[in-house]
């Protein structure tokens, strides 16, 4: 297996130099705590969610699973009246490793498509790991869904139109929701965009081992990130393919996918196999790979060329999907 | 985190701004990144478009503070913050910061990016493309076959599809410059052709060369105008046919000669008559009082043998003085 990583991009790297000094490559568990108080959370509060106006703001309390607490959605609804009926509904997963993160988290991107395209946004708020382990994220991303699914005539919006969305762990987390929905005959959405998400718990793909130590959320990071959210059953032969999604069996009767990842990324492989896998089950996936990019490079340098680039096949994929 | 590029210069411009925009662009330019990249660094860390405009090289990029690239016709702002591609060379990278004061970390983002741009210029387009004569007498031989001239000028960095003009200096070698681009005035005298496609060039180069017989030095012992265009002359190009260089010359140019070895004055007087609306103005670019001037007119006309205050006078004046370029060796 070779160990030579491939080029990051030249813009790319050059937004790294800028970023190293804050996001190192991997995180351990002791490194967590740390993370969550990263100025990445102080910049969050300066987003302007209303874009401009565009959007009214609104936090919700809504019903967690059974048993559980309440979860927190924020609503993001253009503030003029839908002309054309009920709106399309972007059903955001925030990213973070399962470990960090909130639902202002990546919300930024949801907002411009959804500004384009006069849709509603809802991003869900979850449970972190380790305090918090399978199947908590989940349960909690689904009963959100089930709220907006339910609710969505308050949202001027159409239950039946219904994307999920998510980049990095939410990516991960939107993959395992199109199974459960499907599974349990929930709620059932239109489509998933699935942003360099995290697939495999098992943490071993040839991608993993060749970025070790490079870029952002490498296979260190990677494995913090399982081991929180699973602990002992990590890489082992009893992880539910609702924790893991590259775990399914069975990838047929799923939503339309888009996915896209870096070409030098921990998740390349397993991003490429899951989109390989829906084809293979006789499923409908638009998979980006993009050359020199690192994990999350669209969200963290957006202004790179390549970041436009792969911004743009987001928005088109969304709007062939959603017939704007 | 995302914007965290962006924000660069909300930050104190401490030294610690300044080392990161050059980790910036040193890593870009190791990765050997485009112009574009380049260009969209120092807008990004800036905060505000940057733009590239190399006319010598037909390289112009503007790229806003988001990263969205957005060419723009409009001239850059001599006020916004600005560096050459060389030490003593013309401003060719701004960021368009309006009403700012000097900031360090502009500075530096213009100084790293000036100086990965130059690498990328010369990697990329060669050296800004001289003059090679035996291109240049390709591309001016209207015999040569058009293929070969086509080439020439590409080689010359010359896009057939922009018309181009060509100069005459007084030492004789040809300068082709594309039309889009503005030739630094010339110290010396200098015809200019009229703007041609670029196989015609040679037409542009024949009629150059006419234009620079009529120029003059600019001095009070050879009055006149230094640079000449073709397209201005109309009609009064057919005395060149008539006047030959070095031969004798007519008479009118004689008397006149004669006069000026009398009276140091009488060219430079004369010329502002000739090439103003007015006796006034004449004074005025003479830098005499009207009555003086008066007063040496009556002399001028007195020396010549005609009136120069009539139109017809004036006219043969203009002629005579015209004359007196064309019959110069």
């Amino acid at each position: 297996m070779t160990q030579v990583p491939p080029p990051f991009d030249p813009e790319l790297a050059a937004a790294l130099e800028l970023i190293k000094d804050v996001i190192s490559p991997g995180i351990t568990p002791d490194e967590i705590d740390a993370a969550r108080q990263g100025p990445g959370i102080e910049m969050l509060a300066g987003l302007d969610l209303t874009m401009d106006g565009f959007f009214e703001i609104e936090d919700r309390a809504v019903p967690g699973p059974e048993g559980a607490p309440e979860i927190s959605l924020l609503v993001c609804r253009p503030a003029a009246p839908a002309e054309d009926g009920p709106r399309s509904v972007i059903y955001h997963v925030h990213g973070g490793g399962l470990i960090l993160g909130n639902n202002r988290f990546g919300v930024d991107a949801a907002l411009a498509w959804a500004k384009e395209l006069d849709a509603v946004v809802v991003s869900v708020e979850y449970r972190l790991a380790p305090e918090n382990p399978y199947p908590a994220q989940i349960e909690d991303v689904y009963a959100g869904l089930e709220w907006t699914a339910k609710h969505a005539a308050e949202l001027d919006a159409d239950p039946g139109r219904i994307v999920l969305a998510g980049s990095s762990a939410g990516g991960g987390l939107c993959a395992a929701l199109t199974l459960l929905a499907r599974d349990r005959k929930g709620p059932q959405p239109i489509g998933q965009l699935l942003m360099c998400p995290m697939l495999d718990d098992r943490n071993d793909t040839a991608s993993s081992h060749q970025m070790a130590g490079l870029g952002i959320w490498d296979r260190t990071a990677n494995e913090t990130g399982w081991t929180a959210l699973l602990g002992e059953l990590r890489g082992g032969a009893d992880v539910p393919a609702y924790a893991a999604p590259a775990r399914a069996e069975d990838l047929t009767g799923l939503p339309p996918a888009f996915l896209d990842v870096g070409s030098a990324e921990t998740f390349r492989d397993e991003v490429v196999t899951y989109a390989t896998r829906i084809w293979q089950a006789g499923g409908v996936a638009e998979l980006h790979v993009w050359p020199g990019g690192f994990h999350g490079f669209d969200g963290f340098a957006p202004q790179a060329a390549l970041s436009q680039v792969a911004r743009a096949a987001q928005v088109g994929w969304l709007r062939r999907l959603l017939g704007r | 985190m995302k914007e965290l590029a962006g924000r660069l210069t909300a930050l104190d411009p401490d030294a610690g701004a300044a080392v990161r925009v050059i980790a910036y662009f040193d890593r870009l330019a190791e990765s050997r990144a485009g112009l574009e990249a380049l260009v969209r660094g120092a807008a990004v860390l800036a905060g505000v478009p940057a733009r590239l405009v190399d006319a010598e090289r037909r390289v112009s990029v503007r790229v806003e503070a988001d990263g969205r690239r957005s060419d723009s016709a409009l001239p850059p702002d001599p006020a916004w913050p600005s560096a050459a591609l060389t030490p003593d060379g013309v401003p060719a990278l701004w960021l368009e910061r309006a009403g700012a004061g000097p900031s360090v970390v502009d500075a530096v983002i213009l100084e790293r990016a000036a100086g990965a741009v130059r690498l990328v210029l010369d990697r990329t387009r060669g050296r800004a493309p001289a003059d090679d004569p035996a291109l240049v007498e390709t591309l001016l031989d209207a015999t040569a076959p058009d293929a070969a001239r086509l080439h020439a000028a590409r080689r010359l960095g010359l896009d057939p599809a922009v018309p181009a003009r060509v100069l005459a200096p007084v030492d004789g070698r040809p300068r082709i410059v594309a039309t889009h681009t503005d030739p630094e005035p010339p110290a010396e005298r200098v015809g200019v052709g009229p703007a041609v496609a670029v196989l015609d060039l040679p037409d542009s180069w024949a009629a150059a060369r006419t234009a620079l017989r009529f120029t003059a030095e600019g001095t009070a012992q050879d009055p006149g105008p230094r640079v000449v265009h073709a397209e201005d002359l109309g009609g009064i190009a057919l005395l060149a046919g008539l006047v030959g260089p070095g031969a004798e010359p007519p008479s009118d140019v004689q008397t006149l000669e004669a006069a000026a070895a009398a009276s140091p004055w009488l060219l430079a007087t004369l010329n502002a008559v000739a090439s103003t609306a007015s006796l006034r103005a004449a004074a005025t670019a003479s830098n005499v009082h009207h009555s003086t001037l008066q007063e040496r007119l009556v002399q001028a006309e007195h020396l010549l043998g005609w009136p120069v205050r009539t139109p017809q006078g004036r006219f043969r004046l203009q002629l005579a003085l015209t004359m007196r370029h064309l019959a110069r060796p």
